[in-house]
């Protein structure tokens, strides 16, 4: 059984800020556990910009923004754990962790949960018609083509205007493909403004407001959808042979949902709140590093 | 292959769950079997969506096949279910009554159950109904408690069926479809997309073209009319009712059913849609299932919802429309059965029929039995239900069952490896075998894990892999270089 004084889940903006803040405190016991070969967690698969403004002072992309973190990082002694699930977290502050080869506990005396979040998909709406191939949540989409080089498809459809829904509009774009519109339910697109400006409006990608998916059309592979009008409830057809989902995220707090609060437990990053920017992620790292290093609590 | 064509005893038609179990059944004999699909994997038809109930044996008029069938099979589940190492819970059920019709069907379905032999039914009160499901709608005023209804993952059993037939030398053809029957001389010859088979007998187990496969060489009065029916499937947070629950309604044709399911989550369903052939769910009936999934617990959170999807059913009716509510078994001539529109409790009675038409077969052909017949398949082992103990232990002998592919699920590339490798050729042949991406995500993190696996294992291009078959490619090829 390995034994820490702080345990950290999660190496993205939170998680690693984290560490850092609490070497710098000196904590000098930290394990930082992670599902990826690197830290960095979601960072390297957002390839656009708009990081790094209140951390750096300057614009990076993500996997910039993380490559600054990881140096910081690398200034320390925090013991980095790569390709490790987090299998369950118990109150009597051990955490069990399976990797390949290894399934170990893990004794803690305080942990940090930066866990980020996962993404609301097409399943919990009430959608009729088939369940073919071709519909991925847009951070599913973000990594297949950003990291794993793939083509989804031609004719792109994106339910959600959110920042992640936007910025894939613009990705798909770039690759080439063809964005038939970006479909959002509310009166207004959902993300930030410099991502409707900088994504939708400069390249000219058609937002509809006030719609939203009602069927899915297509027996092996997606062919269309049923567009409904939230206001009249007139319906369309529209062709596609890929549907995006950005549908929110939600944060991810299922290791500790039984547990409840404890002085030993604090959250950060978007598994605590969803945050609009990666800095405001890390800010909380910091913050929550240097409290749980001096071993404060915060209020969830 | 124009060598003549390859001889068995027995030709089972269709790998679904009847497929898969008669192929199994036939093992006890020395009989030389093959077990044909049209498609790249088994259980992909109608099986891969069901209410996944294991029936107590109230619902069927005494003396019927059905009737006999479900109550025997229903007492031989644990065995079965520990032999071919497939979870099975004997949750106990309440078919639940809020108004004067549904008494008058719950009295009825009690009295029906006693006559069949259903162990331990009973009416109780809506209060005591309440003691074991504190959630229950105030208004439920009486209730059939049946404490020998389970459930059962439906497509697990059949593939576990299959590979257990497999293991006792029966041979699969996938990716088989066939196109024409003659009877020549004592044979059946069937032709094939993939040439020629003969064979001593032929069951029929086609599902939903069961009745097209009949029609190929004998005249029958009997068709399928599908029916379709719309289900949601809740997370495993839901607050969930831990005994099956089954709305009986006041007007004919608006029940429920609610399963807490072997894997955790809550199946709600279904609405039925008559003469639909499309695995479409539809907005009234998904409409319909949320009003009536609240109506039984009206704290349900439906934002607990992951998916919804639609299920076929193959209706067995007359040409001239009239319905067919008992099995229908077709035997033509010696040697030829047909099982044609096996609906509801098909699931529960799948064994049963196998091992029926097996034996009918094997007096048939006069088979001897076959002393060899192993009864017993070892299921791929799931991480997921070991002890840290034997977890750490498992994972340090095999190191891919500590890595982790499937969060939700808690599924390793261990366990997706066996699934592959055990006749997985698709992303969702392996959701079927070790229920990757069959939690809250579904599969947004870990299809694209999976999909490499399967290219990785199969040797196939990524753009080669789908989600279940033909058509569901989920990658476009990549042209030219990066």
């Amino acid at each position: 059984m390995a034994v820490c004084d702080l345990l950290i889940i999660g190496a993205g903006a939170a998680g690693i800020s984290a560490a850092v803040s609490a070497w710098n405190a000196g904590c000098r016991d930290i394990l930082l556990v992670d599902r990826g070969e690197a830290p960095g967690g979601i960072l390297p698969q957002c390839r656009h910009e708009g990081f790094g403004m209140a951390s750096f002072g300057h614009e990076l992309t993500g996997p910039e923004y993380a490559a600054h973190l990881i140096q910081q990082l690398s200034r320390t002694d925090v013991r980095f754990l790569p390709q490790t699930e987090v299998l369950s977290v118990s109150e009597d502050r051990k955490a069990i962790v399976s990797s390949r080869g290894t399934v170990d506990q893990i004794a803690f005396a305080r942990l940090i949960l930066a866990a980020g979040c996962r993404e609301h998909q097409i399943g919990s709406l009430p959608v009729s018609g088939t369940r073919p191939a071709g519909i991925f949540t847009a951070g599913q989409a973000q990594e297949m083509i950003n990291l794993r080089h793939q083509d989804l498809g031609d004719e792109i459809l994106i339910l959600g205007s959110g920042d992640l829904g936007m910025i894939m509009a613009r990705r798909f774009t770039l690759e080439g493909k063809h964005v038939i519109a970006v479909l959002e339910q509310q009166a207004h697109y959902g993300g930030m403004a410099r991502n409707y400006h900088r994504c939708i409006e400069a390249y000219q990608i058609p937002l509809r407001t006030g719609v939203t998916v009602s069927e899915i059309h297509g027996r092996g592979r997606i062919s269309g959808v049923t567009i409904k009008n939230l206001e009249t409830g007139t319906r369309e057809y529209s062709a596609c042979d890929t549907l995006v989902t950005a549908l929110g995220l939600i944060p991810e707090q299922t290791l500790v949902q039984d547990i409840g609060e404890r002085d030993w437990l604090y959250l950060a990053g978007n598994c605590r709140h969803v945050h609009d920017i990666a800095d405001s992620a890390s800010a909380e790292g910091i913050l929550v590093g240097e409290c749980a290093a001096a071993g404060l609590h915060l209020g969830a | 292959m124009m060598a003549g064509a390859e001889s068995f005893d027995v030709a089972v038609i269709g790998g679904g769950l009847l497929g898969c179990f008669a192929a199994r059944e036939l093992c006890r004999w020395r009989l030389k079997t093959v077990l044909v699909e049209t498609r790249g994997d088994v259980c992909t038809g109608i099986s891969r969506a069901n209410t996944a109930i294991v029936y107590p044996g109230y619902d069927h008029k005494p003396g019927t096949l059905k009737a006999e069938m479900t109550v025997r099979a229903n007492a031989g589940f644990e065995q079965l279910c520990r032999e071919l190492d497939v979870p099975f819970s004997r949750c106990g059920s309440m078919m639940l009554s809020f108004g004067e019709k549904a008494d008058a069907v719950l009295r009825k379905k009690y009295l029906q159950g006693m006559e069949n032999h259903v162990p331990g039914l009973r009416l109780i009160s809506g209060e005591e109904a309440r003691e074991h499901e504190a959630t229950l709608n105030p208004d439920v005023r009486l209730a059939l408690y049946s404490p020998t209804a389970g459930t059962v993952n439906p497509w697990q059993l059949g593939i576990a069926a299959c590979e257990n037939a497999i293991q006792n030398g029966v041979q699969l053809r996938l990716n088989t479809s066939v196109t024409g029957i003659l009877a020549d001389s004592g044979v059946y010859r069937l032709q094939t997309d993939r040439g020629e088979l003969s064979a001593r007998a032929v069951v029929n187990c086609a599902g939903l073209s069961a009745d097209r496969v009949h029609a190929l060489l004998f005249p029958s009065d009997i068709r399928i009319a599908p029916t379709a029916g719309d289900y949601l499937l809740l997370d495993r947070t839901a607050a969930k009712p831990s005994h099956i629950l089954q709305y009986e309604p006041e007007e004919k044709g608006k029940g429920l059913t609610m399963v807490p399911t072997v894997g955790g989550s809550l199946l709600v369903g279904p609405s039925e849609r008559e003469n639909s052939l499309d695995y479409a769910a539809s907005e009234d009936g998904l409409a319909s299932v949320r009003t009536l999934a609240k109506k039984l617990i009206p704290e349900l959170n439906l934002e607990d919802t992951i998916r919804s999807f639609a299920a076929v059913r193959p209706i067995p009716q007359y040409r001239d429309g009239r319905r067919i509510n008992s099995f229908v078994i077709e035997h033509p001539a010696s040697g030829f059965w047909s099982l044609i529109g096996i609906r509801t409790p098909g699931l529960t009675c799948a064994r049963e029929l196998g091992l029926h038409i097996a034996g009918q077969l094997a007096y048939e052909l006069d088979a001897q039995s076959n002393p060899a017949f192993n009864p017993v398949r070892k299921g791929i082992p799931r991480v997921h239900e070991l002890t840290f103990a034997q977890r750490k232990q498992f994972a340090a002998q095999l190191p891919d069952f500590g890595e982790i592919v499937c969060i939700c699920e808690d599924v390793s590339k261990g366990e997706i490896l066996e699934a592959i490798r055990r006749g997985a050729v698709t992303v969702d042949g392996v959701k079927r075998r070790v229920c990757t991406g069959m939690g809250r995500c579904q599969g947004a993190r870990c299809q694209q894990k999976v999909l490499e696996l399967l290219s990785r294992t199969l040797q196939i291009p990524e753009h080669a892999v789908t989600k279940d078959g033909r058509g569901s490619e989920i990658l476009r090829e990549r042209h030219g270089s990066l």
